[in-house]
């Protein structure tokens, strides 16, 4: 059944626009035409302009298929009764679970290796085996949370309208105050702090750095890994408590009454 | 045989409290239409039926099984005897049809032949229409086709033919009742055509006011002096 969820799940994908320009066409394209006009440039830690964003635009691919593909749907599915449908039919919720990871997994990996192919063929980006190996795992790491902050952010949309707009305000965000346009130095002064509160912008300088081999464990990559681990715990702790934040969605049985809870305190879908 | 028994079924919302002491029962190979006016708690009474909500108190017995006491394993075992066509019918909008029809057969782990279905539901000319550009009528024919993928023993529709023309609605019907007849399952329905819970339903309950004022058979209903379900509906519910 899992393999079956995974195929219409990653077809589905496939077959919105929406999703496929935000996240596998408008990166890769902004990436060399970034190219075109600062591909000669250096960059901090004296790295070129495939150094840098090579890392930088793959982190935004999986950011676009994390929060569209991932956290944007959820909210389409719940706001359109098809959850409640996928509910009252048998498939159990972790395959439901498991093949949305799966498909985000896929979907980044082939926009990491994409970009990474992009880099190869028009700036010489050089392969190094170990760090090659080393930026996937991290890859691997920041998807995973990703899929976390995402989960919990979109579980607080009751409205498709509300997210949609929320979707493409925080894409421009992201995509400024992230360091994946121009550095951040180079930035305005509330750029520069606004990227301070970007768990992306943290993501990528370390992504960058392991992706050189150039990580060090100073201060700034201590603060980096702690401001991402503490809005993944923050995410972690609306997701398990999205209930009764929820007020809108719908709830089932009986997993509260299991566990010595009782179902009288759920919240209900305003039916 | 019984498959569904319902005692002081009681569900508030907030202050509002939508159903104030539920009883029903239905037996195998029974259609039952569920009336009342828009609010009454029609919809949130099949959504627990349907296991989709929980419930304040009173007892809800599906197959046997008291849904309160089931883990989420056992929930999903009665999933697989329960099917609906909800209001309103959203699928993967994505999908094609015969698409949703094997991913549904895979969830039900369903023997049924795809192919069959397509042919007993004529969907041969929508099967690679994405569901989304289907019309109203032929969503609800779609949505009936998934439900009956999984030949259930109980089916549950919330207002299935509202916005139907004349001949979906007929064909809609031949399909429920012609389900019931060949597998016997049960049919619980709400539905404010009053003609179709009179030609088709052989019980009613009238809910008003969270409570269920009438729960008889259509004949017995009949046979108290009114003309017509619809009369009956009418002179029972106010606006």
């Amino acid at each position: 059944m899992l393999a079956t969820q995974l195929k219409y799940d990653l077809l589905m994908f496939t077959r919105e626009i929406f999703y496929m320009v935000f996240t596998i066409i408008v990166p890769p394209v902004t990436y060399l035409f970034m190219g075109q006009l600062f591909g000669d440039a250096t960059y901090a830690g004296n790295l070129s302009y495939a150094e840098t964003y090579t890392p930088s635009f793959i982190l935004l691919i999986t950011f676009g298929v994390v929060f569209f593909a991932f956290g944007f749907d959820q909210v389409m599915n719940r706001t359109t009764s098809v959850e409640k449908r996928i509910i009252l039919s048998p498939v159990p919720k972790r395959t439901l679970l498991l093949s949305n990871i799966l498909r985000s997994i896929i979907i980044t990996s082939l926009g990491y290796f994409l970009v990474f192919f992009i880099g190869m063929i028009a700036y010489d980006l050089s392969f190094e085996p170990t760090n090659f190996i080393l930026a996937f795992g991290t890859f691997m790491i920041f998807n995973a949370a990703l899929l976390i902050i995402s989960s919990a952010i979109y579980s607080l949309f009751t409205s498709l309208n509300g997210a949609l707009v929320f979707s493409i305000v925080i894409f421009q965000v992201v995509m400024f105050t992230g360091g994946f346009t121009m550095p951040i130095a180079m930035m305005p002064k509330f750029v520069q702090i606004i990227a301070d509160f970007n768990p992306l912008y943290h993501m990528n300088q370390l992504f960058i750095t392991v992706w050189n081999g150039q990580l060090e464990w100073n201060s700034a990559t201590f603060i980096s890994i702690g401001y991402i681990v503490i809005i993944t715990a923050i995410s972690l702790l609306v997701l398990r408590f999205g209930n009764s934040l929820r007020k809108s969605s719908f709830k089932w049985y009986p997993t509260n009454r299991n566990r010595g809870g009782d179902v009288r305190n759920e919240s209900f879908t305003g039916h | 045989m019984e498959i569904v028994r319902v005692s002081n079924l009681q569900k508030v919302y907030g202050e509002n409290k939508v159903l104030r002491g539920i009883d029903f029962t239905a037996n195998a190979g029974e259609v039952i239409g569920v009336i009342g006016k828009n609010g009454a708690g029609k919809s949130t009474f099949l959504e627990i039926l349907m296991t989709l909500k929980p419930y304040d108190e009173g007892n809800v017995l599906l197959f046997d099984k008291e849904l309160r006491t089931l883990s989420t394993n056992q929930l999903e075992h009665v999933r697989k005897d329960i099917s609906a066509v909800l209001q309103p019918t959203q699928f993967y909008k994505t999908l094609k049809v015969v698409e949703l029809l094997k991913l549904f057969k895979a969830y039900y782990k369903s023997p049924v032949d795809i192919e069959q279905i397509v042919s007993d539901f004529k969907l041969q000319p929508h099967r690679k229409k994405y569901f989304d550009k289907l019309s109203g009528g032929w969503k609800q024919i779609v949505s009936l086709a998934i439900a009956f993928l999984s030949e259930p023993k109980m089916l549950i529709l919330d207002e299935p033919t509202t916005g139907l023309d004349p001949h979906m609605r007929n064909m809609l019907w031949t399909y429920i009742t012609d389900y019931n007849k060949r597998t016997g399952g049960t049919v619980i329905l709400t539905t404010h055509n009053m003609d179709e819970v009179e030609m088709y339903c052989d019980k009613v309950m009238l809910l008003n006011d969270g409570v269920n004022e009438i729960f008889d058979s259509t004949e017995g209903i009949l046979s108290t002096g009114f003309k017509s379900i619809n009369e009956f509906y009418l002179s029972k519910v106010s606006i």
